[in-house]
């Protein structure tokens, strides 16, 4: 199987203690290598607003990380975990890697446009035959 | 009473100076009724021309929500202003991939209440619409976005 990207959003309640979070982070990185996965990316966006209420809180404590693995199951266990985390009120996993792939091939396929031809200057619009708009037959029935 | 005079107004230009007179002139109810019809005629061409300033903010983009005209038709009307082309914004900066996590980004394209604002609206080409919404989407259930204002 591939390797597959995913992306991993929770967000713990805004009370949750610095060392609380430290150790859902190390807990998640540690059952991802478990599994076989590859943590790439953890970042703490720290306490933002809430778009909407989730669980009685308005705001709520972002932690970011990337995965990468060849397994499906580490999204799995990953979300089961997060799950039964008290302190998490809301995660969410989006595979990336189909989405990047097609990043990739969009630019190398414009890479390969601009090197086959040097820039083109863009064709002036053609002018539209300017039509004249006919004044509506507004049938406005006296009623 | 005075329901017969006013059709007539268009062919019988005699016919209309006297109603106008008597409803002026009479009591109360007369005038209320005659008030009616005027109105329900006025109002609708003011609903068409209301239609045409939906039109003049749909072209300044993704501004303000867009408050749907009433039911007038679009392209009926005096539109004899000069419109400007929208280009898709996402073309122009040749945007490949849409982040659901750049909410900065995103706003513009979504109404205060939530809405993902339509491509009428902005511009936007038909691919980078698809990927918008699912980006908002995404946005969404992450409460990176609302779903709906709160109240």
């Amino acid at each position: 199987m591939d390797e597959r990207v995913y992306d991993l959003i929770f967000i713990c309640r805004p009370a949750t203690p610095e060392d609380e979070i430290n150790k859902i982070v190390a807990t998640i990185e540690h059952s991802a290598t478990e599994h076989g996965g590859k943590v790439e990316k953890i970042e703490r966006w720290g306490t933002r607003r809430l778009a909407y209420r989730v669980s009685k809180h308005r705001e709520g404590f972002f932690v970011y990380m990337v995965i990468r693995s060849t397994q499906g199951d580490i999204i799995k266990e990953l979300e089961r975990r997060l799950k039964v985390t008290d302190a998490v009120i809301k995660y969410q996993t989006i595979r990336l890697d189909e989405e990047l792939k097609r990043q990739q091939k969009l630019v190398h396929h414009r890479e390969k446009r601009a090197s086959r031809r040097p820039r083109k200057q863009a064709s002036p619009i053609p002018q539209g035959p300017q039509q004249p708009v006919p004044p509506p037959a507004e049938q406005t029935a006296a009623s | 009473m005075s329901d017969q005079p006013i059709p007539a107004t268009p062919g019988t230009p005699s016919a209309a100076p006297p109603s106008a007179a008597r409803s002026e002139g009479h009591s109360g109810g007369g005038a209320h009724r005659s008030e009616g019809h005027s109105g329900g005629g006025s109002p609708r061409r003011e609903g068409y021309s209301g239609g045409g300033g939906g039109g003049q903010r749909r072209e300044g983009g993704p501004g303000g929500p867009g408050g749907g005209g009433p039911g007038g038709p679009r392209r009926g009307g005096k539109r004899q202003y000069f419109r400007k082309k929208k280009v898709c914004r996402f073309c122009v900066e040749r945007v490949d991939f849409i982040d659901y996590k750049k909410v900065e980004m995103l706003q513009p394209f979504v109404q205060e209440r939530g809405k993902i604002l339509p491509r009428r609206m902005t511009g936007t080409c038909s691919r980078h619409q698809r990927w918008l919404g699912e980006a908002i989407k995404r946005a969404r259930n992450i409460a990176l976005l609302p779903f709906a204002t709160e109240l």
